[in-house]
């Protein structure tokens, strides 16, 4: 008889938690709002910045998140190598050939290989007007077709000339003009 | 009489050929000395005006200028010592209120040392003070009746590098002494005259990635968009009538030259090498085009008919021709002259014409870029660069006669009269 009871209660029981295991969804529902409703009252953080005329609202909340991708893009054009260029040519020269090579694995590689890759020509200070526009164009392009060669997407790649107004050294002296002549690179995401 | 005949066509000819070289065995004339009674202005403002003055009566190339510095009194009576010209210019800068400014100028006829005009002007901002001076200078030289000089009134617009990759479009007088910024921010390049009113021109801005050419009044400072193309983009010439341009264009990174027609917007394309094709300039009518090229593996000057594909070596001569600017039948065309990559070079300009063979040499050392006509195509303007620092350089091709004003500090992209 006792023992009866006992198996009773644990049939019981175990229909009992049974049911409960259905329920958990709606019991942890109740829970939460029951506890919303018995928490401490909630002091309205912006309720004063909430009430100040204007248009759109921002902080650097959006831009943390794109700033670390900013700076994987900043880092990956710092190391892609610049092409030098001999005087008034535009073909790209034997010794600067590895160093399209470089940049053409760095810009396949996964970390850049969505990015748009805007080529830049430039030159040195001797061309005059169009002309020198044009070399540092036709510069860039150079570099544009060898990098698709090595198999970057031509329509990954945008050409522009900066020609003499982009000079990363000012002095009038032949290692001066040597840096100008050169094309480098900015990538977009 | 056929004899009589042959030599005044010849004559004739030879009159009007400003390839050829003028070279004058007497000068006759008038010497003109200048005084100055200003009454505004220390003494090294007054120095300023009286060298514009000069500037100006030379740069006409219609007179002997004494370039001596006098002082006088407005009212007072002419100095004997300075009877042995043939005018005396007394001029007085006053101040007015406000920021206005008066010149009044006096020319006296010497010996006699009557006074035989009198004008006076003035501009109510004092940064404007050029064009009294321009003002005067024109109306004295009309009251002699020399050959015009209204150019000096008209304006030059340039582009100044600021920068790295920065440069502003800055409208100024002739001599660039005053100067107006219209455009900033960013890199604006090769303005160009829309129009022979000058009202408007059109420049370059290179955005982020492909340039853009706009149209700008400079009067209401509206622009609007004409065309962009990939790489490049350049207004190199507008057409008499202001209804075509000729661009520089790169689609697909290929700098080729297109007609550009600004009623109905459509591009036609007037070269077709696959290298360097740029600068066009209309010539002949506006039924041909002048432009440089590197087809023969160096920069050069050709031509072609438009709507043809031939193409004609108009230059035969120099390594190195980069730069051209034409007016009518003439072209005008920076040369280097050495061809070194390590020292410095030496740029020269050169007048040829399309009817002719003959070639002459306008500058003669230094390096000298630039070079763009005036509107009458009387004379060329051009940038001399030394050591230090750039002037500004104009040649008067019927009077073989070039002046410098020096541009301090200031590195010119391109520039357009």
């Amino acid at each position: 008889m006792k023992k009866s009871w006992i198996i009773a209660a644990i049939a019981a029981a175990m229909l009992m938690t049974g049911c409960s295991q259905k329920e958990p969804e709606v019991d942890m529902t109740k829970q939460t709002a029951s506890q919303e409703s018995v928490a401490e009252p909630i002091t309205e953080a912006d309720s004063v910045v909430g009430t100040i005329a204007g248009g759109e609202e921002s902080s650097d909340i959006s831009s943390l998140t794109e700033n670390s991708r900013m700076a994987q893009i900043k880092e990956l054009e710092a190391q892609a190598k610049k092409i030098y260029f001999d005087f008034d040519k535009y073909n790209i020269r034997p010794d600067q050939e590895p160093r399209v090579d470089y940049d053409a694995n760095l810009f396949s590689s996964d970390t850049a290989k969505d990015l748009t890759i805007k080529v830049e020509g430039n030159c040195d200070e001797w061309g005059t007007d169009e002309y020198n526009y044009a070399l540092g164009l036709k510069r860039a392009r150079s570099v544009r077709d060898a990098l698709t060669v090595r198999g970057i997407d031509k329509n990954r790649m945008v050409l522009i000339s900066y020609g003499e107004s982009n000079p990363v050294c000012t002095e009038h002296n032949r290692e001066c003009w040597r840096k100008n002549r050169r094309v480098e690179f900015e990538l977009l995401p | 009489m056929r004899i009589f005949l042959f030599m005044v066509i010849g004559l004739c000819l030879f009159a009007s050929d400003a390839t050829l070289e003028i070279v004058k065995s007497a000068d006759n004339r008038p010497g003109i000395a200048l005084q100055d009674a200003s009454t505004f202005g220390n003494d090294l403002v007054k120095q300023k005006f009286f060298k514009l003055i000069v500037g100006d009566l030379k740069v006409s190339a219609h007179f002997k200028v004494d370039s001596t510095y006098r002082y006088s009194e407005y009212e007072s009576i002419v100095d004997p010592m300075l009877k042995s010209g043939d005018y005396l210019i007394r001029y007085r800068f006053r101040e007015g209120s406000s920021q206005a400014l008066f010149m009044d100028m006096r020319a006296y006829a010497l010996p006699a040392a009557d006074i035989i005009y009198e004008r006076s002007y003035r501009v109510t901002n004092r940064a404007r003070y050029p064009f009294l001076v321009h003002q005067a200078i024109i109306d004295f030289n009309d009251f002699l009746k020399m050959p015009s000089v209204a150019w000096m009134k008209r304006y030059v617009i340039f582009s100044e590098y600021t920068k790295p990759k920065h440069s502003d479009i800055v409208v100024a007088d002739y001599t660039l002494t005053y100067r107006k910024t219209l455009v900033s921010g960013g890199l604006n390049i090769f303005p160009k005259w829309a129009d022979r009113q000058q009202r408007g021109i059109y420049y370059t801005k290179i955005g982020r990635l492909r340039p853009i050419l706009y149209y700008y009044n400079i009067y209401t400072g509206k622009q609007h968009k004409v065309a962009s193309s990939d790489g490049m983009l350049v207004c190199s010439d507008v057409s008499r009538d202001g209804k075509r341009l000729l661009l520089t264009m790169a689609p697909n990174g290929q700098p080729d030259v297109y007609q550009y027609d600004t009623t109905s917007g459509l591009k036609q394309r007037l070269t077709f090498y696959p290298g360097i094709d740029v600068s066009a300039n209309y010539i002949d009518g506006e039924k041909r085009i002048v432009f440089v090229s590197d087809r023969l593996g160096y920069p050069n000057i050709f031509a072609s008919k438009i709507g043809s594909r031939a193409v004609e070596q108009i230059v035969f001569h120099g390594k190195n021709n980069n730069a051209c600017s034409a007016h009518g039948k003439y072209i005008v065309y920076s040369s280097r002259e050495s061809d070194n990559a390590f020292s410095s070079n030496t740029f020269n300009l050169y007048l040829i014409s399309t009817q002719t063979d003959y070639i002459r040499r306008l500058t003669a050392s230094g390096v000298n870029q630039f070079p763009k006509f005036s509107d009458d195509g009387e004379s060329v303007i051009y940038i001399k660069h030394y050591a230090s620092q750039s002037a500004l350089g104009i040649i008067r091709l019927d009077y073989n006669e070039g002046f410098l004003f020096p541009l301090k500090g200031r590195r010119i992209q391109s520039i357009d009269w």
